[in-house]
């Protein structure tokens, strides 16, 4: 996680002095405000990757240790991916006519309203994540004191305070 | 406290350089669709990733056919073949389905196919997610090409859309309105892509695969994702705007209402400039992949490659207003200083990459004669880049055929080279069959011909003044004779796609069995099968460095950690 959000708030960073520096340099209105946009989104994604690495106490997953096996990962904390469906065919549809409705007139909101609703619905019922949270975190959460980094058996994982 | 005391230790019988033998996962199959129905539902990154590129190569012909039109017209002075109204639609239309439906989607197939691949995943973050990003995709083609079936016929203010021209008065009809759209729909596609891309990488790599040892290719795509974020929802937010003014009588870029024209150019340069670092990094990162395989060598200064490519992404954010040097309206040094800045990585690329290729065992086969093209062609196109950004020379090329020359040879020269280098590369993995090497040689060196033959010459019809978009010229002015070869060069160009599309029908069904890795490659894709399996990935090689594959089948010749 370190590496990401390093890289995703040095962006922000980066856009932040470019932004400092045209504004200063130009005053000039739109390029700043975009600019500023840049740097915000950045400084969002970023901000949530180093939460999230806070949150996991740095324990590095096993994608970011150099030495990691697969029996480490093997089974239930790849992910979770659905079998094929129907649903994005007919949710990608009723976009598509919204956009028509943008062009050719409100009607067209007939077509695009229940596709989009009926989508919705179909494919926030058709199946669902198992929770998936790693051992070591869950643990790590639950007790939240003392863990010591020898334990976790890692290089870059500072010492929870 | 132990808290991984229970968990399993590292394989006994897995030492460096050997292969895992017992599966990683275990999936509950689903229903396996197939034809259609498969085409339609499927949530499986590879069929999503060729849905893509089929979808985009048809845009990429579509849109090669119009160029055609185009250079017909140009032939000879005072020609006739089409009206001006026809040509002007058929240049936007051009450059807007070679953009937004062939160049950057290109890379959003490869980006679906071969990411999860490369970092040993076993499919995208959210697979039903990215089966809709394909769909809006679709629809955007559809509804953008549909203009030309409508009364006034298709967009025609260029594929950037100055203010003033696509208003509700100069752009009457629904046209402009199924361009605007079409445009939004594959922006939001994009944006979808990215978060999907994006997610994928930083969390579902397999287990050793830390960033810093990802295929410089992920990388890029990587870096491209994160532009695409930026630039699509200023894109997206721009044609609000600009459908508001149309239909909702806003004045947004309507100086009568107190709006400014200026505004939308700043809008869609600050959109246009990443995106054109959005059709060339992936591009980028496929030349890496094909020259470190066909060189028989990890990539040359791999952490020097991914900073290139950081700082290429970070000051193309800065660089938009080099597209509006004479609207006299903006800082023209500070354009010039980063646009000029952006050299310097990417001539670090160039550097590394011959310094991969240097003293390796080369192979030259169609892939990397085209990476090779790719390099010549880029590199000239970057030159040009560089004379243009320099503000004093672009206000005197500005919006001549200069521009077309140098943007032609970044996109065409280099991602569209880079684009048959990836089929060719790539193909046996998507189909488990090889392409036949002399057809794609053949359409190698009519490519080669044809398009430096389409467009050196225009860099001299730049000089002479002949200004873009213009439909017809006089016979007294000089631009006779380049313009004919001009569009001779366009006949052999298209001529010299045809060997590669026979290649491709043959090739499926008769071509060589390909095998699991034709091309003794490094990377993860080539350690599953072709095409891979459900899931992708039987077993994998344990990853110890940047190119896993290599070091599970060379345990001679380790990659060296660290270099």
């Amino acid at each position: 996680m370190k590496i990401e959000w390093r890289t995703i708030l040095g962006a922000s960073l980066f856009l932040g002095i470019i932004c400092a520096i045209y504004w200063f340099w130009s005053t000039e209105d739109t390029g700043t405000a975009l600019l500023l946009f840049g740097f915000a989104a950045y400084l969002m994604l970023g901000g949530y990757l180093l939460l999230q690495w806070k949150r996991r106490h740095g324990i590095p997953r096993s994608e970011d240790k150099e030495d990691a096996t697969y029996a480490e990962t093997a089974g239930e904390h790849l992910g979770f991916f659905p079998a094929a469906s129907i649903w994005p065919a007919g949710m990608g549809l009723g976009g598509i006519f919204v956009g028509v409705a943008m062009i050719f007139g409100n009607w067209y909101w007939v077509i695009a309203l229940p596709l989009i609703l009926g989508s919705v619905i179909g494919w926030s019922v058709e199946s669902e994540a198992p929770e998936d949270v790693p051992d070591e975190v869950e643990a790590a959460r639950r007790q939240d004191t003392n863990i010591d980094p020898a334990d976790i058996a890692d290089t870059d994982a500072p010492a929870h305070p | 406290m132990t808290i991984i005391q229970d968990r399993p230790g590292p394989q006994p019988g897995a030492p460096h350089g050997t292969l895992v033998e017992e599966p990683l996962t275990e999936f509950v199959p689903g229903p396996r669709p197939r034809g259609w129905v498969k085409f339609i539902t499927s949530t499986d990154h590879k069929q999503i990733g060729l849905n893509y590129m089929v979808t985009a190569f048809i845009g990429f012909l579509t849109a090669g056919l119009m160029a055609e039109g185009m250079r017909t017209q140009l032939i000879a002075p005072n020609n006739h073949f089409v009206t001006p109204d026809i040509y002007d639609q058929l240049l936007t239309m051009h450059g807007t389905i070679m953009l937004f439906v062939f160049l950057g989607p290109f890379a959003f197939g490869l980006a679906n196919y071969i990411v999860p691949l490369q970092i040993g995943a076993p499919d995208m973050a959210f697979p039903r997610f990215n089966n809709l990003s394909y769909w809006l995709y679709l629809g955007g083609f559809i509804v953008m090409t549909g203009g030309f079936l409508t009364n006034n016929g298709a967009a025609n203010f260029g594929w950037f859309g100055y203010a003033p021209l696509t208003n509700a008065i100069h752009a009457p009809g629904p046209g402009a309105d199924m361009w605007l759209i079409g445009i939004a729909l594959t922006g939001f596609s994009g944006i979808f892509t990215a978060v999907n891309t994006i997610t994928t990488v930083f969390c579902l790599r397999a287990p050793g695969m830390v960033m810093f040892r990802m295929p410089i290719f992920v990388w890029n795509q990587l870096v491209t994702m994160f532009l695409v974020l930026l630039a699509f929802p200023v894109l997206t937010s721009a044609l609000g705007l600009l459908w508001a003014d149309r239909h909702l009588n806003t004045h947004f870029y309507e100086p009568g209402g107190g709006g400014q024209p200026i505004l939308w150019q700043h809008l869609f340069w600050f959109f246009g400039h990443p995106e054109v670092y959005i059709l060339a990094l992936p591009y980028f990162g496929v030349v890496t992949e094909v020259i470190a395989t066909m060189s028989k060598k990890p990539v040359f200064g791999y952490k020097g490659m991914i900073g290139a490519t950081l700082s290429i992404g970070g000051l193309s954010m800065g660089v938009w207003a080099h597209h509006m040097y004479t609207t006299g309206a903006v800082l023209l040094p500070f354009f010039a200083a980063l646009s000029l800045l952006i050299a310097v990585p990417t001539g670090i690329k160039f550097f590394n990459w011959i310094g991969t290729m240097w003293r390796g065992t080369i192979t030259l086969n169609t892939a990397m004669l085209f990476t090779v093209g790719f390099l010549a062609m880029f590199l000239f196109g970057g030159i040009t880049g560089v004379v243009l950004a320099q503000p004093p020379l672009d206000f005197q090329l500005h919006n001549t055929y200069f521009v077309v020359a140098h943007f032609h040879y970044v996109m065409f020269g280099g991602s569209v080279f880079a684009v048959f280098a990836s089929i060719y590369y790539w193909f046996p993995k998507y189909t488990g069959r090889m392409l036949d090497e002399r057809l794609g040689k053949l359409s190698f060196a009519l490519l080669f011909i044809g398009f430096n033959l389409t467009f050196f010459p225009q860099h001299d019809l730049g000089l002479r003044g002949m200004s873009r978009r213009i439909a017809v010229y006089d016979s007294n002015l000089g631009y006779n004779f380049l313009n004919a070869l001009s569009t001779t060069g366009a006949y052999i160009t298209g001529i010299g796609v045809i060997p590669t599309l026979i290649n491709i029908f043959k090739s499926m069904r008769t071509g060589a069995i390909a095998g699991d890795n034709p091309w003794d490659g490094q990377t993860l894709e080539w350690a599953t099968s072709s095409p891979p399996p459900d899931h992708n990935f039987e077993s994998l090689p344990p990853i110890r460095s940047e190119r896993p594959l290599w070091d599970a089948n060379h345990p001679d010749e380790l990659t060296r950690v660290g270099h």
